[in-house]
């Protein structure tokens, strides 16, 4: 799904180069939910921006779902991140100015999709999140947790192969938390390749593979399922 | 208190140069643009001579026969015929009167040195000078007897006496109107009122006159006017004397009644002039009718203040409307923008108020820059008018009272566009903007 | 494809900013229509054809003050030395100047006064018969003034009989193309029509009866005279040098002045609509300029209000195109509304303004071409502030607060 190969990525400023990856390697099979975890600073967000194809990257080469990033134009990109990418985002990012329903229906129409396919689905991704009731409301008139299920349902919408969620759980208390984890467990089962970035360890744990990454370069840590988080944490550390 | 908002509202100012800008940039315009069409307004519409202008009356007839129209709105002709100006002038009582004409002479020295020129000149009665408070520097106005037998006198005024001898004191100099040599018996103090408002029918903003002469040379000497004429019927006039034996109306006349008595007095009088005259054949009209309005009445009944000027002055006045809804909207995104400083700010303890009047004391000093910068784009604008057209010279300018009115409609409009965003924005709670943040 | 609805709900959301725009757009439509109304009327006014080459005539008068001198001996001299310039192709003393704003008017009618009978206003001129040489005129239909014609007043009871009018006002007194060889009355005295000129503006073009003017052939000589002056094409500023000068040679006790062109005394006629023009103009324009800033503004805050957001809509996968798109539809929609509401103000306004003053009805065509140009504006002041919100990093919506 997912295939990175000494990706680089520098940041310049008139000063200094700050190396943000180097010879980042990954790969990342259909149907995998991998938790990345790693000090802040090290490079996750980074990380997730290209994978994303939020960012440019500076080297290498990435490859998802067989098609090469680096020779895609603004107009492709968006598209693909449009059609295989579903975003959740640690702030939530809903939109203020738009109810709900409609905030789901963005990508959708970012798509073209026909208006009454738009809503069976933005119905259909409420309903899985438990607000169905509530698409005429505006984010600002709900909770944390609530906010965050209607980003969910957002990156659902689309139906993307590729989950990218950044610190999906960050802003909520554990009750909440637990919720979301659930729903993207769910979600993984049903086949979607999932990519969370995320500093709490209880979190990384219920993935069935962690990374790490530590001052830009990847550790994987799939090997050592079933050790210790805690241990490993202070020996990566 | 008051120095720590300025401080703030300054460096709010600052933050956003770029909507700073064009905030001030906005009402500058709105204010130059209402500013220079105000102006000429105000110059139009100013009282001309505000110690007395409720005592100096413009007298009219009605003249003309049964259903005769005229321009005006009562159908009045603005002008006297000759020998009713010659009758009223003869009116018993104590106040002054003045008849009148515009024309004009070649003046020169009769000397070889000295180029003949064209000068306009008043041709009036003797009170003219104390009615509109001419001032002499040197000898008076010319007396009743020389009145009387059209002595050969004059007055000028100082700027003519330089101009003509280089000096001032002239009195019993002569100087040469056409062929005739004339004797100058005072000089007045240079008198430009900004609007010729005892002389409306002949272009309201003329330059006053430099040069008078008795009201009795007209007879003497057939001093034609060099104002309008006006007939409303057919009368064959082949001479001068035609003229002023004539119905029609080209005589100005003036009179100063200093008390509501005497005002009264005076409209009985012409009342019961016009009955006598009725008996001679004239005035055949149901209803008689004459006009007596001061100053001011006189200016508004002459359409003083041109159309265009009024047109200008409402579109003006909207365009500010515009500018204060552009400022109203950029003002309610900087504000609300600032929303979580001002959260902090009501977390330490600020009042609704405080934060409300510091917030207006920003859209204050923003009203002052704005219209200080319009003032200099009004004085664009007025230098744009004098240039367009050299006959409002006079008239394009701001005087003090338009300079302080700049800054005070710009601040008063500044304030009204920034009370809504300044009231959304002390509203805030505290909380929400801690919260996201 | 132009996510109409959501644009209209998040405007709908977010009612002052929007509305202050279409309150401003709608007050800008109101006074530029009607001003350019305005601006059209007096434009179509100064192009008019006044029928004379004005830059090839200019005045001049002369006030004598030597009695003893016989007067209109004088003025033939003059004519006569004013003739004889180099350049010069005629000349004629004349009661009054065309196109200046002042001179003798009255009433032309079918009946001798006092009878009532159908009347015309005009303006009219009298002199000898090279007035309409000089004017750069001729008749289309009859002929011209004979000296013959040309009558003196003095102390004999001599009457002009002849008059040559311009076609507006033998159309006025007996229709149209018709009038030639007819009889009208001045005042008393019977005049007969030998010849119409086609167009020949009379001393007050901007009057109602601006285009009604009468010659008359008649000499009434007095200390103030004026005189007319055409010269040859190029001409006309070196004679206009030497007449004051020769003038005076040979007959000092005069004083020469306001030797003016034919154009300027126009253009000085002309000076307060020209003003008012000038004044519109810049009105307009600014107020189209603060109009432009305020949209300008007003975008480029919502759009920094919205980085997170057009960032997280990048991220989902908007095309830029589809981030510039989504601003420029926001402001068409805004603009719209305001050119809707603007139309009705401007129609109010123009009424109003026909109501008080004397404008002419304001023209549909005036509206919607404003309106047009607005909107026009309109999208290109939101364009630029569109192109920088497409160009906002997706990346964005991944950085926390």
């Amino acid at each position: 799904m997912l295939d990175m190969k000494a990706i680089s990525k520098v940041y310049q400023t008139d000063m200094v180069q700050t190396h943000a990856l180097r010879d980042f390697n990954l790969h990342v099979a259909e149907g995998e939910f991998v938790a990345v975890t790693g000090p802040s600073g090290s490079g996750k967000t980074t990380f997730l921006n290209i994978a994303g194809m939020l960012e440019p990257f500076s080297g290498g080469q990435y490859c998802l779902d067989g098609v090469d990033i680096g020779k895609l134009n603004d107009n492709a990109r968006a598209d693909l991140r449009n059609q295989k990418i579903g975003f959740i985002f640690q702030g939530f990012n809903l939109i203020p100015d738009l109810n709900l329903y409609e905030n789901v229906e963005v990508p959708l129409r970012y798509r073209g999709i026909k208006s009454g396919e738009r809503k069976r689905r933005v119905e259909e991704c409420l309903e899985l999140v438990g607000l169905a009731g509530r698409a005429k409301h505006l984010p600002q008139q709900l909770s944390g947790g609530q906010q965050q299920r209607v980003a969910i349902a957002r990156a659902l919408a689309g139906r993307p192969r590729f989950l990218l969620a950044d610190e999906p759980t960050g802003n909520l208390d554990s009750l909440m938390a637990r919720q979301v984890m659930e729903l993207l467990e769910q979600i993984n089962r049903e086949g979607a390749t999932i990519v969370m970035v995320t500093h709490d360890p209880e979190l990384a744990r219920r993935a069935p593979r962690n990374i790490q990454i530590v001052d830009g370069r990847v550790t994987d840590f799939t090997l050592y399922q079933g050790r210790s988080v805690d241990t490993m944490m202070t020996a990566g550390g | 208190m008051f120095t720590h908002y300025i401080d703030l509202a300054w460096r709010s100012l600052r933050q956003t140069p770029m909507v700073t800008f064009l905030m001030i940039l906005a009402i500058a315009i709105g204010i130059g643009v209402t500013m220079t069409t105000l102006s000429v307004y105000h110059m139009m519409s100013m009282d001309p001579i505000p110690q007395k202008s409720n005592r100096l009356f413009a007298v009219q007839m009605q003249t003309m026969d049964e259903g005769e129209t005229w321009q005006t709105e009562d159908n009045i002709p603005y002008q006297l015929t000759y020998p009713d100006a010659i009758n009223l002038q003869a009116l018993p009582g104590d106040f002054a009167r003045a008849a009148m004409i515009r024309s004009g002479f070649s003046v020169h020295l009769n000397t070889p040195s000295s180029k003949p020129f064209i000068e306009n000149a008043r041709v009036t009665g003797r009170d003219f000078f104390s009615m509109f408070d001419l001032t002499f520097i040197h000898g008076g106005a010319w007396t009743e007897a020389q009145s009387r037998s059209a002595a050969p006198v004059v007055v000028i005024d100082e700027e003519m006496a330089q101009q003509l001898f280089g000096k001032t004191d002239v009195v019993g100099e002569s100087l040469f109107l056409g062929e005739r040599r004339q004797e100058i018996v005072g000089v007045t103090q240079k008198w430009r009122p900004t609007i010729k408002f005892y002389d409306l029918n002949n272009g309201s903003f003329g330059k006053a006159e430099r040069l008078f002469v008795p009201f009795s040379h007209v007879k003497a000497y057939d001093v034609d006017t060099w104002g309008n004429t006006n007939a409303w019927k057919f009368e064959e006039t082949r001479d001068f004397n035609d003229k002023m034996n004539s119905e029609m109306v080209w005589i100005q006349f003036w009179v100063q009644l200093d008390t509501p008595a005497q005002r009264q007095a005076y409209g009985d009088m012409l009342m019961a002039y016009m009955q006598a005259q009725q008996k001679l054949g004239r005035f055949n009209r149901e209803e008689l009718s004459y006009g007596l309005q001061d100053v001011n009445a006189w200016m508004n009944y002459n359409d003083v203040i041109s159309e265009d000027n009024k047109i200008l002055v409402g579109l003006s006045f909207m365009f500010l409307a515009v500018c204060v809804a552009n400022i109203l909207g950029l003002l309610l995104a900087k504000f609300m923008r600032r929303a979580a400083d001002v959260g902090v700010r009501r977390a330490l303890g600020a009042s609704k108020r405080q934060v409300f009047y510091q917030h207006l004391v920003e859209v204050g000093l923003l009203g002052l820059l704005g219209g200080s910068l319009g003032v200099l784009f009004a004085q664009l604008g007025l230098l744009g008018v004098r240039q367009s057209y050299d006959y409002y010279e006079s008239l394009a300018n701001m005087d003090w009272v338009m300079l302080l009115s700049a800054p005070a409609i710009a601040i008063s409009a500044c304030i009204l566009a920034g009370l809504y965003p300044a009231w959304l924005v002390c509203r805030t709670t505290p909380a929400t903007h801690l919260k996201v943040q | 494809m132009f996510e109409l609805k959501p644009t209209i709900n998040a405007l709908m959301r977010s009612k002052l900013g929007a509305v202050l725009l279409i309150l401003q757009l709608a007050i800008t439509l109101a006074i530029v229509s009607n001003a350019v109304s305005i601006i059209q009327d007096r434009m179509t006014y100064l192009n008019k054809n006044t029928g004379y080459p004005e830059d090839d005539i200019f005045k001049f008068n002369s006030l004598n003050f030597d009695k003893q001198s016989d007067l209109l001996q004088q003025v033939e001299l003059d004519e006569q030395k004013l003739r004889g310039i180099t350049g010069v192709i005629d000349a004629v003393a004349i009661s009054s100047v065309p196109l200046s704003g002042s001179g003798s008017s009255g009433g032309m009618q079918l009946k001798p006064e006092p009878q009532e009978s159908k009347r015309s206003n005009m303006g009219y001129v009298t002199g000898d018969e090279h007035v309409l040489s000089t004017l750069g005129v001729s008749v289309s239909e009859g002929r011209d003034f004979t000296e013959a014609d040309v009558v003196v007043i003095d102390d004999s009871d001599a009457r002009p009989s002849v008059v040559i009018v311009s076609r507006a006002l033998s159309d006025a007194l007996f229709g149209a193309g018709k009038g030639l060889g007819e009889t009208i009355y001045w005042g008393a005295d019977p005049l007969s029509i030998i010849g119409i000129v086609e167009t020949m503006a009379n001393q007050w073009p901007k009057s109602s009866f601006g285009e009604k003017m009468a010659i008359i052939p008649m000499l009434r000589v007095g200390n103030f005279q004026k005189y007319l002056v055409r010269t040859a094409p190029g001409e006309r500023a070196q004679v206009m040098r030497q007449i004051e000068e020769l003038m005076l040679s040979g007959h000092r006790d005069r004083v020469i002045s306001d030797i003016t062109g034919l154009d300027q005394k126009k253009a000085r006629y002309d000076a307060k609509d020209v003003l008012m023009m000038r004044m519109l103009i810049t009105l307009i324009v600014v107020l189209v300029i603060v109009t432009a800033l305020g949209i300008f503004g007003l975008s480029t805050f919502n759009i920094s209000k919205r980085t997170k957001q057009i960032g997280t809509r990048r991220a989902l996968g908007a095309r830029k195109s589809a981030i510039v798109r989504y601003f420029v539809v926001e402001n068409a929609l805004i603009c719209a509304m305001g050119l809707m509401l603007g139309t009705a103000a401007a129609v109010l306004l123009g009424q109003q303004l026909m109501q008080w003053y004397s404008v002419p009805a304001l023209g549909y065509s005036f509206i919607a071409i404003t309106a047009g140009l607005l909107l026009m504006m309109s999208l290109l002041s939101v364009l630029m502030p569109a192109l920088r919100a497409a160009n906002i990093s997706p990346s964005i919506a991944t950085r926390s607060v």
